[in-house]
């Protein structure tokens, strides 16, 4: 009860933020919005703050409030402060095309948030109309950038951008040729399995075998036999952790000796518990954790002194979100969301989370995945891809 | 051929498990004429009381092999009251009434285990300890671990002693005595309410011991693990002629290799399909099952 407390009373809180800054806003943009005038300028972020995703959601919400201190505390963007108005879209789609309304209602310059694609594709559809840019932190359904809005942006990289990933980290790290891809028939793992079997075929790759298993089995000892009997140097899995934990005991256990990699949806702690010293080696594409990034450092410890508890997984990509909105507010010199999303579009903004720009569609280029290793029973960062000398490095 | 060796090792494996579990459904079958559909979450139960063994001891660093013993007993006890829990509250009432009443009890039952299991235990997977050894053999290109020799050889010592249980003493000849006739047994002074529960006992111990057992060699369980082994190991019950208690063990390794060739020759996705086609067709073609001729042998 405590927590629900708790979170009604920060709900509270944020709902008379927003109304103090809402009126504030209307009275700065009534000046014609020009640059270096005292003021703020409201972005607004979306998040499931109640409902199952809520712990996500608040991570995320506090990584947009850091940013904001951050900003602001250097003097904020042309003279004025940046202010954080959050909503509840309780990750659902009904919510997120209310939230939108309401932070549109409320006069935002600019939205960056986010967690469920469900209520994304509601929530940018709202923003689009109104004619706001949406940087979207955490929403990696490849359709939403695939639209036509030009006001669609996403700081973290879409599920088929991973197999191309995974296919070079195959194909020119670890030289193999010979390569067997398993899924577990849900959308996303099937759709990360063809993107991969494409561009290892494209990488020169010989798929030797391609196939489905059955989650909820606890014996996967045939699948895997009759992966062994095709001869692969690497199995690449892209489906989720309790059938990889699974997979990895019983390849030790039939003394299979091919390497085996999984997708972004296997670094979980049960999956060393379930195979534990079978784990040993595994290896994982995932997008950068805080924690993994050299960048990010500062980031982690202001966040976990701030807050009482790591970042999460997407709270640095939240805090890119805000800083390259602030970044393109700075460079219109304006807070109309036209010129925003006009200086999104050719922004190059070098984050905690890496350096960026938007494609075409909006999405982050360059994508940055990078591969994890399983050693001494946790996760630990390996290799990532380093864009200017095209090769893998380990990670700095 | 080593491949083909390697998927009848894998398929005996499964097969254990599958043909104690099967067991059980046969044998409340032949008493009462009930389809248990809450026997694969007993299985999940005695999983879940063999984790809490395994974890509580492994962390007083008590030896691998007491563990594995007290776990077992645990997760067998536990099911077994459970299993007499069940019949008392749930289907001893309904004995009289309609069938459809006693499989609606039945699937009641199925669901308040698995969603109290996700109360208690979580919604997530939880994992064993990893206590037992990897190390193994290879025979003509295939490979055992002596664990999976170990656990299919524990299979078929608990089946044996079910066996010489319902043929050796006067419980067992009791239970044949009521799967045969339920009147005729009655007026011979059989104890129709104890044997009955004697009958949820023994299968509900046989299925704590494989969730115990797949515990410790899967390691990975979840509050929702005893649905799929439970329609395979029902599947093998109706294959061996349900009712049948050597058709029963047979046919539940016989659902294992089926699973591993179809596995490893077809398809892992189409499995499933494929297991359950072997059901229907059984039931079309012959629904006595494959063992299903010796009525008067049946439980």
């Amino acid at each position: 009860m405590k927590g629900v407390g708790s979170r009604a009373a920060a709900t509270a809180i944020f709902a008379a933020v927003a109304l103090t800054a809402a009126a504030c806003s209307s009275s700065t943009s009534s000046g014609g919005g020009s640059s270096s005038s005292g003021g703020t300028i409201l972005i607004g972020v979306p998040v499931p703050l109640s409902g199952e995703y809520a712990s996500a959601g608040t991570d995320i919400l506090h990584g947009a409030q850091l940013a904001a201190k951050n900003i602001n505390a250097s003097g904020g963007v042309d003279g004025k402060k940046i202010q954080i108005v959050s909503q509840d879209d309780a990750c659902l789609a009904s919510t997120g095309s209310q939230a939108a309304q309401k932070l549109i209602s409320q006069g935002i310059a600019a939205a960056a948030g986010g967690y469920c694609s469900t209520a994304a594709f509601p929530e940018l559809e709202a923003f689009h109309r109104a004619g706001i840019p949406y940087v979207m932190d955490a929403s990696t359904n490849p359709e939403l950038t695939e639209q036509g809005f030009n006001d669609a942006f996403r700081t973290i990289g879409r599920d088929d951008e991973q197999g191309p990933i995974a296919a070079s980290f195959i194909t020119s790290f670890l030289h193999a040729t010979r390569v067997a891809v398993g899924n577990d028939n849900s959308t996303y793992a099937k759709g990360l399995a063809n993107a991969t079997v494409s561009a290892l075929q494209k990488d020169g790759a010989q798929v030797v075998f391609n196939n489905a298993l059955t989650p909820g089995q606890s014996d996967y000892t045939s699948f895997l036999t009759k992966i062994g009997q095709s001869k692969p140097q690497v199995f690449y899995y892209t489906g989720y952790y309790p059938e990889f934990g699974l997979l990895l005991k019983e390849a030790k256990q039939l003394g299979l000796t091919f390497t085996m990699m999984g997708g972004d949806a296997n670094n979980d702690p049960t999956l060393i518990k379930t195979a534990g010293s079978a784990a040993t080696g595994a290896m994982m594409t995932t997008a950068p954790l805080a924690q993994f990034l050299s960048s990010a450092k500062g980031y982690v410890s202001q966040y976990t002194a701030a807050y009482g508890t790591g970042p999460g997984p997407y709270s640095s990509y939240e805090y890119d979100a805000v800083g390259v909105v602030a970044q393109a507010i700075k460079n219109a010199h304006s807070t109309t969301p036209s010129a925003i999303t006009a200086a999104l579009r050719s922004i190059s903004y070098s984050g905690i989370t890496g350096d960026f720009h938007f494609d075409s569609v909006g999405d982050r280029a360059p994508a940055n995945y990078i591969v994890i290793t399983v050693k001494n029973g946790a996760f630990v960062p390996d290799k990532e891809y380093d864009n200017t000398t095209k090769q893998w490095v380990n990670v700095s | 051929m080593s491949a083909f060796l390697q998927y009848v090792v894998n398929g005996l494996t499964s097969g254990a498990f599958i043909a104690l579990v099967a067991l059980g459904y046969t044998m409340i079958y032949g008493v009462i004429r009930l389809i248990n559909f809450a026997h694969g979450d007993v299985l999940m139960v005695g999983s879940f009381i063999g984790y809490e063994v395994v974890v509580t001891l492994v962390a007083q660093h008590w030896p691998i092999a007491l563990i594995v013993l007290l776990a077992l007993l645990a997760g067998m006890a536990f099911t077994g009251g459970l299993g007499m829990l069940i019949e008392r509250v749930a289907y001893q009432p309904l004995l009289n009434s309609s069938r459809l009443a006693i499989l609606i009890s039945a699937l009641g039952v199925s669901l308040a285990l698995e969603q109290g299991a996700q109360l208690i235990f979580g919604a997530g997977y939880s994992a064993y300890p990893n206590v037992l050894s990897s190390a193994g053999f290879t025979f003509a290109g295939a490979r055992a671990s002596y664990v999976q020799v170990g656990m299919i050889v524990l299979s078929l010592l608990l089946m044996l002693g079910l066996y010489l249980f319902v043929h050796k003493t006067m419980a067992g000849t009791a239970m044949r005595a009521l799967a045969m006739d339920k009147d005729a047994a009655t007026l011979m002074g059989i104890n129709v309410p104890r044997t009955i529960l004697l009958t949820f006992m023994l299968g509900s111990v046989l299925a704590g011991a494989s969730g115990v057992m797949q515990g410790l060699y899967y390691t990975e369980i979840n509050f929702f693990m005893g649905f799929l082994i439970g329609l395979r190991a029902f599947t093998a019950a109706v294959l061996g002629g349900i009712g049948n208690i050597p058709g029963a063990m047979v046919a539940g390794f016989l659902i294992g290799l089926i699973g591993s060739f179809s596995d490893g020759y077809i398809s892992s996705e189409w499995s499933d399909a494929i297991i359950f086609a072997v059901l229907i067709a059984v039931l079309v073609f012959k629904p006595t099952g494959l063992f299903g001729e010796r009525v008067a042998e049946r439980v």
